[in-house]
């Protein structure tokens, strides 16, 4: 990043986050680097348990640390480094300045407290606002995320809500503190498919409107399109390939992420079935030696097998990079192991 | 809320009549004639017909059945055999001694246990988590007799901090005085059923996602652990504190004796002892009555905790 332009929001650099299983510590995410502009929006893309949620905790701070570590590697956030904060500064951070809503809306809001106290509680833990004034901030919040009724329902406890009502509840809670960097662990996935239009909608809106960047999540590629500038596609702790959306889109480069396009269903084409990628994410005590895609890839030589290949810019778009031997040959060798 | 009670109320009826049958029954299959039992083997034929004239006995079981329930409801439960005085006021003299015990050993439990069990799970596998958790298991499979008498020797005849025997007197310091081993013996107990099924329940509300996003918007923990996991965790605790009703009944019968306390545990040794039937009868109705409003206080407990019950 050159002087001249603005210093990114949030950069990853070489992030390393390790779990433990079996009294070893293995790497779930192995070197995960990218930066994040403001007013950005970058979507992770990737099969369950290639790292993309774990990236996220691990931003957040909010890893279970009786079994987790970040073991290598920073994540500079506005100019801080959030590896080793203390856990009271890291709170302050969290649901203010960054914030995440995550899959789950039928779990992840608390059964006994009533939705408008929830949303409130971001805003009295870091603004202060307490009894009336938090409840009309709170209030306009709900608006915000247009639950009908909003005034009337605000005393409801979630079991009272839909799951897409949920999901904008959760929003709103996210949202309160005007946070700069919004985590959104695969919000729609839960939800129906005429829902998860609305919800998208309305977080690209908000995001606009709120002047975030996002980090968005996802295993769907259909809706990175429509929500995303940048892509970072991720294969068993790493990033495997980074554009632009448009040009991820137009030249899919790595192997991974041609298998993963091919695996969104079209109506314009006729085909006997949905088509998959074979085998599946190798397990964090398992991973192969070389490329972590290997054994699954078609492309696959012998030498893919020996060793890990770097992240590496493809030669007409510099912007655009890939970590593959066979498809763009990189100079430098693998940073990290 | 009113609506809910007055329901669980009428459920509670049913419950109670099927306890009355059940208590109508034992007495009438039971060998023996209750006409002999209170007259005793020399009364003669006349003596005898008399009394079952009194009792009633001598009417068709159906009329006795009506008669039973009809009294039953309208608070007549019969005369003590030994005393001669009617059951409810012997029921009713004791009562009080039993709530203050029960509801003492319960607070207490409550009170060391859910604290204990939360610190616990906070700190799983670390040595206070061990200790806690050992010591829970010790006052599981402690006899409370053993305990009680344990308790006495320290600290009411070396340390002479409390009175051996008794109730108390009529000051409330005695009467502080005088139940705080008793209390503490079924306290611990208590304590210890409280301390297991906090601990579990705490981990597994830890665990929850509403926890995570509680963490993900920045609240501190110790609200985190008081306002969002702690009333979550309390719906299996306050299970176990009903059921451990049945136990303190067990409990507070052997505590009664060894202490030599009033109450309903020592009123019924001394009726089964005695032969008493009108005051068997009557106790366990009176039993019956305590576990049906117990669970009602349950249910209650519930609604207030969970809001997705209250609605049900």
């Amino acid at each position: 990043m050159s002087a001249a332009t603005e210093a990114p929001l949030l950069e990853l650099d070489g992030l390393v986050t390790e779990f433990r299983t079996g009294g070893a510590w293995h790497a779930a995410l192995r070197g995960v680097s990218f930066a994040l502009a403001r007013n950005e929006t970058l979507a992770l893309v990737g099969e369950s348990g290639c790292g993309k949620s774990v990236t996220a905790l691990s931003i957040m701070g909010l890893l279970p640390p009786a079994n987790s570590r970040i073991a290598a590697g920073r994540i500079r956030f506005a100019g801080r480094d959030l590896v080793g904060l203390s856990e009271e500064a890291m709170r302050k951070l969290r649901g203010n300045e960054i914030s995440m809503i995550f899959q789950e809306p039928m779990t992840s809001l608390n059964p006994v407290l009533t939705v408008g106290f929830q949303v409130a509680e971001s805003l009295r833990y870091h603004r202060g606002m307490e009894g009336q004034a938090a409840r009309r901030a709170a209030l306009e919040l709900l608006d915000q995320v247009k639950i009908p009724a909003a005034a009337q329902r605000f005393d409801d406890y979630p079991h009272q809500f839909s799951g897409g009502m949920r999901q904008r509840v959760m929003i709103a809670m996210a949202l309160a503190c005007r946070p700069k960097l919004l985590l959104a662990d695969e919000p729609t996935t839960a939800l129906d498919v005429t829902i998860q239009a609305q919800v998208l909608a309305l977080l690209a809106e908000l995001k606009s409107a709120y002047g975030m960047a996002m980090i968005f999540i996802t295993h769907n590629l259909g809706v990175v399109a429509s929500i995303a500038d940048r892509v970072a596609v991720m294969y068993a702790g790493a990033i495997v390939e980074t554009a632009a959306v448009d040009e991820l889109f137009a030249r899919p480069t790595h192997p991974y992420t041609e298998a993963l396009l091919r695996t969104i269903p079209r109506v314009d084409e006729d085909s006997a079935g949905l088509a998959a990628i074979p085998g599946q994410v190798p397990p964090l005590s398992a991973m192969p030696p070389g490329c972590r895609f290997a054994p699954r890839c078609a492309l696959r030589e012998a030498e893919c097998e020996a060793t890990d290949p770097a992240l590496a810019p493809l030669p007409a778009a510099a912007d655009h990079r890939v970590r593959c031997r066979v498809r763009a040959p990189a100079t430098a060798a693998p940073r990290h192991a | 809320m009113i609506g809910y009670i007055v329901k669980r109320l009428l459920l509670a009826v049913p419950t109670l009549w099927a306890v009355l049958t059940i208590v109508f029954v034992l007495a009438r299959v039971l060998p023996g004639d209750p006409a002999q039992t209170i007259l005793g083997d020399q009364a003669t034929q006349e003596a005898l017909v008399a009394m079952r004239h009194r009792l009633g006995t001598d009417k068709p079981i159906a009329e006795q059945y009506a008669d039973f329930l009809a009294n039953a409801v309208r608070g007549r439960w019969g005369d003590s055999l030994v005393t001669g005085k009617p059951v409810l006021e012997e029921v009713g003299k004791v009562l009080p001694y039993s709530i203050d015990l029960t509801v003492s050993a319960i607070v207490l439990g409550a009170l060391i246990g859910v604290p204990l069990g939360t610190w616990s799970a906070l700190h799983r596998n670390a040595a206070f988590d061990y200790i806690a958790r050992l010591g829970s298991l010790l006052g599981l499979s402690f006899p409370a007799f053993v305990s009680a008498i344990m308790l006495l020797l320290a600290f009411a005849i070396e340390l002479r901090w409390f009175p051996v025997i008794g109730a108390g007197g009529s000051g409330p310091w005695e009467r502080l005085r005088a139940i705080t081993l008793p209390t503490v013996n079924l306290g611990i107990i208590m304590a210890a059923y409280v301390t297991r099924v906090t601990r579990s329940s705490m981990l597994e509300v830890l665990g929850e996602d509403y926890i995570r996003t509680a963490r993900a918007k920045g609240v501190p923990s110790r609200v985190i652990l008081w306002r969002h996991a702690l009333r979550n965790a309390l719906i299996p605790v306050v299970t176990v504190v009903g059921l451990y009703l049945g136990i303190l009944i067990g409990n507070s019968v052997l505590t009664e004796i060894v202490f030599n306390r009033s109450g309903l545990g020592k009123l019924i040794v001394s009726a089964l002892d005695q032969r008493d039937y009108t005051v068997l009868q009557g106790m366990m109705v009176v039993y019956a009555f305590a576990i049906v409003l117990v669970n009602l206080l349950t249910d209650l407990t519930y609604g207030f905790i969970d809001p997705r019950i209250k609605r049900q």
